[in-house]
């Protein structure tokens, strides 16, 4: 898929907080890496290095949901959504370097499959899509150097490049939805009392997944975090945390340091992933 | 079922997403966000009795900052170029683009879309660019806003991309 680096480094780290404010964590994050299976026990091949580089090939999983708040059972959510995931994905992703264009159409077709039955999952145990625990999710399998992204609802997944932030997913919201049709202006979108409400959740009564994809490159840096950060540190100050100089650990304890600092009026959450270069 | 990929490409602001947008949900948004990356949809269209998934490729278009990436029109079945009327330099970097994208894709089906024809009244493109494009290939005037000839361009790439392919993906 590129003519880059068949492999770099990858430092990651997650990190929740429970926030200020909140008697609850209602935040959820997975860091995981996705290894194939080859054991070379004997073999005739002259190529012994096929067997070890595929041995080696890895993907990476992160995500991360937010439990609704204004609904009961919110972490119930966000805890059932993940763990089905784990579960599907452990089944449906193995580790690539290479794809096909069918292996690949396969691949994103799993990734939204498993964010659909996590939250055929959520309704079947607990109920109303209208009243029952509902959760956001956002999840990158990167399998270097592609990023595939499943998005629902208003976590944020970001990457900087060469000092520029870009924001790879779009909120869920009534706001964004009115402004996109030319109802709202952004300023009546921040204003209005509705405007933050999710347009889509895994469990809610619309489950509308984004799907995506971007080819990283050696020093991009990866960021996936619930509303609870971006509701108190904006994209210069984020910028600056990424752009730094420490490693993946340091720069997601400083952006949860600084979401509490300025606030913490909600849970918080991190996975921020250094990509070599 | 029989899966094929398109690929939207073009200069950044001709309307590419929008006429996904349109295409798959019916809608229109009056505010321009650019894409990052890729953004993928599906849509199920019949060919002559044949069902096929469209799995639609939403690149980021090219701007002054950023190419389009080869790796990502690997692999694609059919390609949709798209141009804005309003704009000349996006008629102006075609050939360059379809360049391009053969380079990664091959000889596959592929053709224009002259986007916001909505906008006519607006357009900087004369009958003599027209006819320069449509001899070069399939060409439609399209609009993202009120649906006009989006249909009949994702339509025409089914079936060019079933025939080229036969009834594999």
């Amino acid at each position: 898929m590129s003519e880059g680096p068949r492999t770099v480094a990858i430092d990651s780290f997650g990190l929740t907080d429970i926030g200020k404010v909140r008697e609850l964590n209602e935040d959820q994050f997975v860091v995981a890496t996705l290894r194939k299976s080859v054991r070379l026990r004997h073999t005739s091949l002259p190529d012994a290095g096929l067997v070890s580089r595929l041995a080696g090939a890895e993907s990476h999983l992160f995500v991360v949901a937010d439990g609704v708040g204004g609904r009961p059972g919110g972490e119930l959510a966000s805890t059932s959504a993940v763990s089905s995931l784990l579960e599907y994905l452990d089944h449906a992703v193995v580790a690539y370097h290479e794809l096909d264009t069918d292996q690949e159409q396969n691949l994103l077709a799993s990734l939204e499959e498993s964010v659909q039955r996590a939250h055929d999952k959520i309704l079947a145990d607990y109920g109303s899509a209208t009243k029952g625990p509902a959760t956001t999710l956002t999840m990158v399998t990167l399998s270097w150097p592609r990023a595939y992204l499943v998005h629902v609802g208003d976590s944020r997944a970001y990457y900087l490049r060469k000092g520029r932030l870009r924001q790879l997913t779009r909120d869920q919201t009534t706001g964004e939805y009115m402004v996109d049709l030319g109802a709202w202006t952004e300023e009546q979108a921040a204003r209005a009392k509705v405007g933050a409400n999710l347009t889509s959740a895994v469990g809610g009564q619309e489950m509308t997944p984004i799907v995506g994809l971007i080819d990283l490159e050696p020093g991009d840096v990866l960021l996936l975090c619930t509303d609870g950060l971006t509701k108190h540190v904006g994209d210069p100050q984020i910028a600056a945390v990424l752009g730094g100089s420490g490693d993946a650990e340091a720069m997601g304890r400083e952006l949860v340091r600084q979401a509490l600092e300025l606030g913490g009026s909600d849970n918080v959450t991190v996975i921020v992933v250094k990509l070599g270069g | 079922m029989i899966q094929k990929k398109v690929c939207m490409v073009g200069v950044f602001g001709t309307g590419k997403t929008s006429l996904v947008q349109q295409f798959v949900h019916s809608l229109f948004s009056v505010k321009y966000h650019s894409t990052v990356g890729v953004k993928i949809d599906r849509k199920a269209v019949e060919v002559d009795g044949t069902a096929v998934t469209l799995v639609l490729w939403d690149l980021a278009g090219r701007d002054a900052s950023q190419d389009i990436p080869l790796s990502y029109m690997r692999g694609a079945h059919a390609l949709l170029f798209v141009a804005d009327g309003t704009r000349r330099e996006t008629f102006d970097q075609l050939d360059d683009l379809q360049q391009l994208a053969r380079s990664a894709a091959g000889e596959v089906p592929s053709m224009v879309a002259l986007n916001k024809a909505d906008l006519t009244d607006q357009w900087i493109l004369g009958q003599g660019d027209e006819a320069a494009l449509a001899a070069r290939g399939h060409l439609l005037k399209t609009s993202a806003k009120t649906g006009a000839g989006v249909e009949a361009a994702f339509a025409w790439l089914a079936r060019e991309a079933l025939r080229a392919g036969g009834s594999g993906a």
